[in-house]
C-alpha cells in the first residue's frame, strides 16, 4: 500500500461521502453502513486475488484466517492482528488493539458512537477475501474502547 | 524555565485550540476577545515585518519579548499559526512548535474524519497528547515561575 495518509484520508472521505448522500430520506444508519460494507466487498475480492497469486493452496480453514489476521492485514494496514481467537466451530474473532483508522480519533471512549460507520469498509474487506477463497461468511465489528477493536466472522456451512 | 500558554489559528482566525500551564495574570477581557486581539495582533506584525524589513525577507516574524516573558510563533504555508508563550531563558523553538504542526495537530485532528476543519478542535486525543508533550519539553518545569 502505498501511504497509509492517502488511503486514510479517502477512507474518511468516502464514509463522509456515503453519509452525506443519504440525507434524502434514508436516515437510518443500516443503509449507509451496508454500502459501505458492499464496497469493502467487492475491494477484498479483487485484493484477495493479488496477494495470493503466487501462495500455495490453503490446508483448511484455520489456515485461511491466518493468513487473514497475518499477511492480508500486515499488507492492508501494516500490521498484524493481535489475537485471533476460535470456538472451533466456525466463529472466529480477530482482535486488534491499535485499528490503523481509529488511532487518530481517540483513544477511549469519545466518538465512540461513530466507530462502527469506519469500520464497515474493514468488514466488508475481509467477507470479499474470505468469499474469493472459497469460504462464505458473515463478518461483524464491535469495539469497547478506541482504538482496540474485535471482527467476529461466522462461517455460514453451506 | 517554563511555557505560559499556547494558541492555535487557523487562517481564518479561528482559534482552533489554546491551553495554559503557568499564568499568573489573566487579560481582563473574555476568551473570545483574547483570541480576536491575539489573532490582529499577529497579522499586524507579520505585515509590518515584511513591509519594513531592510533586506530580503527569509522566515519572516518568529518572536518578540519583552521583560517577563518571550512569545514565539510559527505559521505553515497552509495558515496555520502556532504561538507559544514561555519565559525568557528559552531559545528558538521553530522545531518544537512545527513538531506541534505535524505531529500532533496533522495526526490528532486532520486526519479524525469527527473534527471539522475549521472549528475549535474537541478531540480529547488531541488534547491529552498535546498536554503530555508540552509537559515533556526539556523547558518546561513544573514548579511555576
Amino acid at each position: 500500500m502505498a501511504d497509509e495518509a492517502l488511503f486514510l484520508l479517502l477512507h474518511n472521505e468516502m464514509v463522509a461521502g456515503v453519509y452525506k448522500s443519504a440525507e434524502q430520506g434514508e436516515v437510518e444508519n443500516g443503509r449507509c453502513i451496508t454500502k459501505l460494507e458492499n464496497m469493502g466487498f467487492r475491494v477484498g475480492q479483487g485484493l484477495i486475488e493479488r496477494f495470493t497469486k503466487d501462495t500455495a493452496r490453503f490446508k483448511d480453514e484455520l489456515d485461511i484466517m491466518k493468513f487473514i489476521c497475518k499477511d492480508f492485514w500486515t499488507t492492508v494496514f501494516k500490521k498484524q492482528i493481535d489475537n485471533l481467537r476460535t470456538n472451533h466451530q466456525g466463529i472466529y474473532v480477530l482482535q486488534d488493539n491499535k485499528f490503523r483508522l481509529l488511532t487518530q480519533m481517540s483513544a477511549g471512549k469519545q466518538y465512540l458512537e461513530h466507530a462502527s460507520k469506519y469500520l464497515a469498509f474493514t468488514c466488508g474487506l475481509i467477507r470479499g477475501g474470505l468469499s474469493n477463497l472459497g469460504i462464505k461468511s458473515i463478518v461483524t465489528a464491535e469495539v469497547s474502547s478506541m482504538p482496540a477493536c474485535k471482527f467476529q466472522v461466522m462461517i455460514q456451512k453451506l | 524555565m517554563t511555557v505560559h500558554n499556547l494558541y492555535l489559528f487557523d487562517r481564518n482566525g479561528v482559534c482552533l485550540h489554546y491551553s495554559e500551564w503557568h499564568r499568573k495574570k489573566q487579560a481582563g477581557i473574555p476568551k473570545e476577545e483574547e483570541f480576536k486581539l491575539m489573532y490582529g495582533m499577529l497579522f499586524s506584525i507579520r505585515s509590518f515585518v515584511s513591509k519594513m524589513s531592510p533586506l530580503d525577507m527569509k522566515d519572516g516574524f518568529l518572536a518578540f519579548q519583552t521583560s517577563r516573558y518571550k512569545l514565539h510563533y510559527y505559521e505553515t504555508p497552509t495558515g496555520i499559526k502556532v504561538v507559544m508563550n514561555t519565559d525568557l531563558g528559552v531559545g528558538p523553538i521553530r522545531d518544537v512548535l512545527h513538531h506541534i504542526y505535524s505531529a500532533l495537530y496533522v495526526e490528532l485532528v486532520v486526519k479524525n474524519p469527527l473534527c471539522p476543519l475549521g472549528q475549535t478542535v474537541q478531540s480529547e486525543l488531541f488534547r491529552s497528547r498535546l498536554d503530555s508533550y508540552v509537559r515533556s519539553l526539556s523547558f518546561f518545569s513544573a514548579r511555576a515561575g
